[in-house]
């Protein structure tokens, strides 16, 4: 039966391109994607009587958002009565370059807002930056503490893409790009 | 085509008489081998052999309709005595384009003679679903129902059960796309089918073992085996969302080669965004465009056929979707209208999801008069998904290169080796194996790691076929080999592997005591490894704003079904009346289950669902009626009806279809002069609140009850002797604002309002040159 030879012989030739196949690069799933994350916020606060005073608080997250938990969350620790300029780093530390993200932010201020608040320890905190159109970002605030005191400090980033509102801004637009509250103590 | 019935009420030892015959074809009076041949009533026929001789066995004295059917040929249907035992032949007339054949009962009627539920739409019910999703379309089905992600995204669900538990088979082929999210859709044009059949229940003897909650079964027409070209256009235009959609089909059969045919089709469709009563849903537009070949060449004993498709749709996500955690998110529950807003717009901004999906499909069969008929199949699926974040990223860079935020691809390369013995005896059956290859690439933000799948099974299905009753066995053996490769700190990689291996068995019984009733009873096991998802899926699902997190100890899950319907005809033909019950009791439900605390991350909280494992059972009961009032008119109802519990946690489980009922009049006129299949229904669907969902398990209450009135009519009309199709439906017709529990968008808005669609079916004939 010359049909069941040639059948024979299509499914052999089924059998190998089945088995032939083969991607290589299966096994080797590259880590170094380039999506990108924020996986670091730094806090530096100087003080406004010296200014070489600085004082670091991060979250740190190397792998984003779900996978291994955060890393480092710092305590802000902050004098009492006392003035701090304070700006805001975002890094991408995912990859195999650090990118500064915070870089970003300011580059697109007019869709970027970071909100502050405090509970229970608390300090009047203004902004001393502002955007193309006027408008806060919040990268650059100064933060005036009150008296010794524990609480929590709460900082948001929010992407307001074309509704950002006008000074004073407004949290409950766009999408949250950053949320945090660190323990606030105030020394 | 309409159920006649068999009269043969003598016992059944009595039932000796045997009918055979020869097929012939009317024009040529060759014998036509292969044709069908039915005894409508009895669920039961046979298939004429190589030199279209048919025989039936075992027949009482007494009245039978036949239903002879061949491809290519006008059907024949024929009412014989039968008093002695006789020889009856059939001439068959070559077929033009058959023109709108009317289905009024389409759920009631069994094709295959099966012990499981099964359920087909073609003809009217299926042109009433053109330009809608498969998932859409098969919400007609009594205990179907779909999960959505908006208007644009559905995917079918049995009995409650969907995704990783569905097969669908695409032209023969196990579709083999991204099964595991809620908002990946079954990459298949519904407008290559001609017929879409259900079957409810796990099927894993017959199809594999992820088919625990059914099979879907996607058929385009058998190629054609008539000398000449023909073909239809398809014409949809939807009100809402000013979507669009056309669908075009030639198919030849060459004159000089008989044996020789082909087929092209092709679809596109389009969609700006859809409006809900109050608001558009900003970024739901959508695109799709799909084409599909096939060369067959066919002879009696020995047949190839290639088939390929393209499927290509780029669709939008409801901008209000996107969020950025939990605060996010329950802000858009507060809000009653959707945090973006639009005005209507065919563009599609991000959030967006890019899907391809290739198909390549070689059948062969040889058919030898007494050893019965091999069939081998082999299938290449390439399936391509591109996810698009609402924004791009930050880094000027990257966001110039404008890549998805997540990118799957998976090869997928199938075999199956099925053969079917000649009935013996009262015996018929088939034995197969299958194997599967299977890789899938990642780039982008981990979700789901690279895996590679080698699946194998084996199986044996055998029929005892007498006039009253029927039995079926089945067993299969399914292997499955798995290996993840999941990226690790400082480029090295776990790479995992699972292997599976497990019998399924099923066992079912037809009982046709009577032309007016008959029994159809199944139980069966089934079993699923766990999917790649379950097991390794680890990462931020934007729309959702939830953490899915797999586990990679889960085992197998194992499902026990049973399940009967019952067929009644009464009042003589005026009322039918399809019962069916299921019990599904589940060792190792898999399923996701929400985690507390919320799970702290740079954005703020998330809420996170770990896969896990828990007993539970399904049991629900599908009711179908349908009455005959007088001539034309016609009451028809239908109910679909689902409990289901997870014994390990003592709670409901979640994402489960709430009860809904479904109520139609309907009018077929009579034809007059040129104008045919006229017909008018309203219908009214039912959807009740899910009270049963467990406390803890999502981010808001079900939404409220609801009850939508939509209208259906229908024309043919015949321009000389071009028929030409005409639809018209309007779906909620009301207007009604309302959210459905299983669309995963009810969380930001509401569901779609009126859709008026009108459509077109033109065949096309050319005259055959014979």
């Amino acid at each position: 039966m010359s049909t069941l030879k040639n059948l024979l012989l299509l499914s052999s030739l089924f059998a190998i391109v089945f088995a032939s196949c083969q991607k290589d690069d299966v096994e080797n799933p590259d880590d170094n994607n380039e999506s990108e994350l924020i996986t670091t916020v730094t806090l530096a606060f100087a003080d406004s009587a010296n200014t070489a005073n600085v004082r670091y608080f991060t979250f740190n997250d190397p792998d984003g958002e779900g996978g291994n938990g955060p890393t480092q969350f710092d305590t802000i620790r902050l004098q009492a009565n006392t003035t701090y300029f304070t700006s805001v780093i975002l890094l991408n530390q995912s990859g195999s370059a650090v990118d500064t993200i915070s870089n970003e932010v300011l580059e697109e201020g007019v869709d970027h807002q970071f909100f502050f608040s405090t509970a229970g320890a608390s300090a009047t905190i203004t902004y001393t930056d502002t955007d193309d159109n006027g408008n806060p970002i919040g990268l650059q605030t100064k933060w005036a503490t009150s008296n010794i005191s524990t609480g929590t400090a709460t900082i948001v980033l929010k992407h307001q893409p074309e509704v950002k509102a006008t000074a004073p801004g407004n949290q409950a637009l766009g999408e949250t790009d950053v949320e945090l509250s660190f323990v606030f103590e105030i020394e | 085509m309409a159920i006649a019935t068999a009269q043969a009420q003598q016992p059944i030892d009595s039932c000796t008489l045997v009918l055979s015959g020869q097929v012939h074809d009317a024009a040529t009076g060759e014998p036509l081998p292969f044709a069908e041949v039915l005894v409508v009533g009895l669920s039961s026929g046979t298939t004429a052999d190589v030199e279209g001789q048919y025989i039936l066995k075992n027949l009482c004295p007494g009245s039978y309709h036949l239903h002879i059917m061949q491809l290519g040929y006008e059907t024949a249907d024929t009412t014989i005595n039968l008093h002695t035992s006789m020889n009856f032949s059939v001439s068959l007339a070559p077929s033009s384009i058959k023109v709108g054949t009317v289905v009024v009962n389409g759920e009631r009627r069994h094709h295959e003679a099966t012990t499981q539920s099964i359920t087909t739409i073609e003809g009217q019910e299926l042109e009433e679903t053109r330009g809608l999703s498969l998932g859409e379309g098969l919400t007609k089905v009594s205990g179907l129902s779909m999960i959505s992600t908006g208007p644009s995204i559905s995917k079918p669900v049995i009995h409650g059960l969907h995704s990783n538990r569905i097969l669908i088979l695409n032209n023969g082929i196990r579709q083999e796309g991204q099964q595991w999210g809620s908002e990946h859709a079954p990459e298949i044009d519904p407008f290559m089918a001609k017929r879409l059949t259900i079957i409810k229940g796990a099927s894993s003897v017959r199809y594999g073992s992820d088919a625990i909650g059914g099979v879907i079964l996607v058929e385009p027409n058998p190629l054609r085996r008539t000398p000449g070209i023909g073909g239809e256009l398809n014409l949809v235009g939807f009100s809402n969302g000013l979507r669009g959609a056309m669908s075009g089909t030639l198919e030849g059969n060459l004159t000089k080669v008989p044996a020789l045919s082909w087929r092209l089709q092709g679809t596109i469709k389009r969609s700006g965004n859809m409006r809900s009563p109050d608001y558009y849903l900003a970024n739901s537009a959508y695109q799709e465009r799909n084409f599909s070949g096939a060369v067959g060449y066919l002879k009696p004993k020995v047949g190839v056929e290639l088939f390929f498709s393209e499927f290509r749709s780029k669709i939008g996500i409801l901008s209000a979707s996107h969020i950025g955690n939990l605060t996010d998110l329950n802000r858009a529950f507060e809000s009653n209208v959707p945090l973006v807003n639009s005005g209507f717009d065919y563009t599609i901004g991000r959030p967006f999801q890019f899907v391809r999906h290739d198909l390549f499909k070689l059948k062969t069969f040889i058919n030898t008069g007494s050893l019965g008929k091999l069939t081998l199949l082999y299938g290449y699926q390439y399936n391509l998904r591109y996810e698009y974040d609402k924004d791009p990223p930050l880094n000027d860079s990257l966001a110039a290169l404008n890549l998805p935020e997540l990118d799957y691809e998976i090869t997928t390369h199938s075999i199956n080796l099925d053969w079917e013995h000649t009935q013996l005896g009262s015996f018929k059956g088939m034995v197969g194996v299958s194997f599967m290859n299977q890789a899938n690439l990642y780039d982008g933000r981990f979700f789901i790691p690279n895996f590679r799948n080698f699946g194998a099974g084996v199986y044996a299905l055998e029929r005892f076929i007498k006039p009253k009753f029927e039995l079926e066995a089945g067993i299969r053996y399914d292997y499955k080999w798995q290996q993840a490769f999941i990226p690790f700190k400082n480029n090295n990689v776990l790479s995992p592997t699972r292997t599976f291996g497990n019998v399924s068995g099923s066992l079912g019984a037809i009982i046709k005591p009577s032309n007016l009733w008959d029994l159809h009873v199944n139980v069966g096991t089934a079993w699923r490894p766990p999917a790649i998802n379950e097991l390794y899926s680890n990462g931020l699902h934007h729309g959702a704003a939830a953490i899915e997190i797999g586990d990679s100890t889960l085992t197998a899950e194992h499902a026990y079904n049973a399940s009967a319907t019952l067929n009644l005809t009464a009042l003589g033909d005026k009322l039918h009346i399809e019962l069916g019950a299921y019990y599904t009791y589940f060792n190792n439900y898999i399923y996701a289950r929400p985690e507390l605390p919320p799970m702290l991350t740079i954005r703020g909280a998330f809420p996170t669902f770990r896969y896990t494992q828990v007993n539970a059972d399904f049991k629900g009961i599908d009711l179908i009626m349908e009455y005959t009032v007088w001539k034309g008119l016609s009451l028809g109802s239908k109910s679909s009806l689902l409990w289901a519990w997870n014994y390990s946690d003592g709670d409901y489980l979640v994402n489960i279809p709430s009860q809904r009922f479904e109520h139609n009049i309907s009018y077929q006129f009579n034809s007059y002069k040129r104008i045919n299949n006229a017909y008018v229904s309203l219908t009214g669907k039912n959807v009740l609140q899910q009270k049963r969902a467990p406390l803890n398990g999502d981010f808001a209450a079900p939404p409220a009850a609801y009850f939508l009135l939509g209208f259906n009519a229908g024309i043919t009309i015949m321009c000389g002797k071009q028929p030409l199709e005409f639809g018209l439906a309007i779906n909620n017709l009301l207007n009604q604002s309302y959210r459905e529990y299983l669309d995963r968008f009810r969380y930001f808005v509401d569901a779609p309002g009126t859709d008026v669609s009108v459509r077109v079916r033109v065949p096309i004939i050319f005259k055959s040159k014979s």
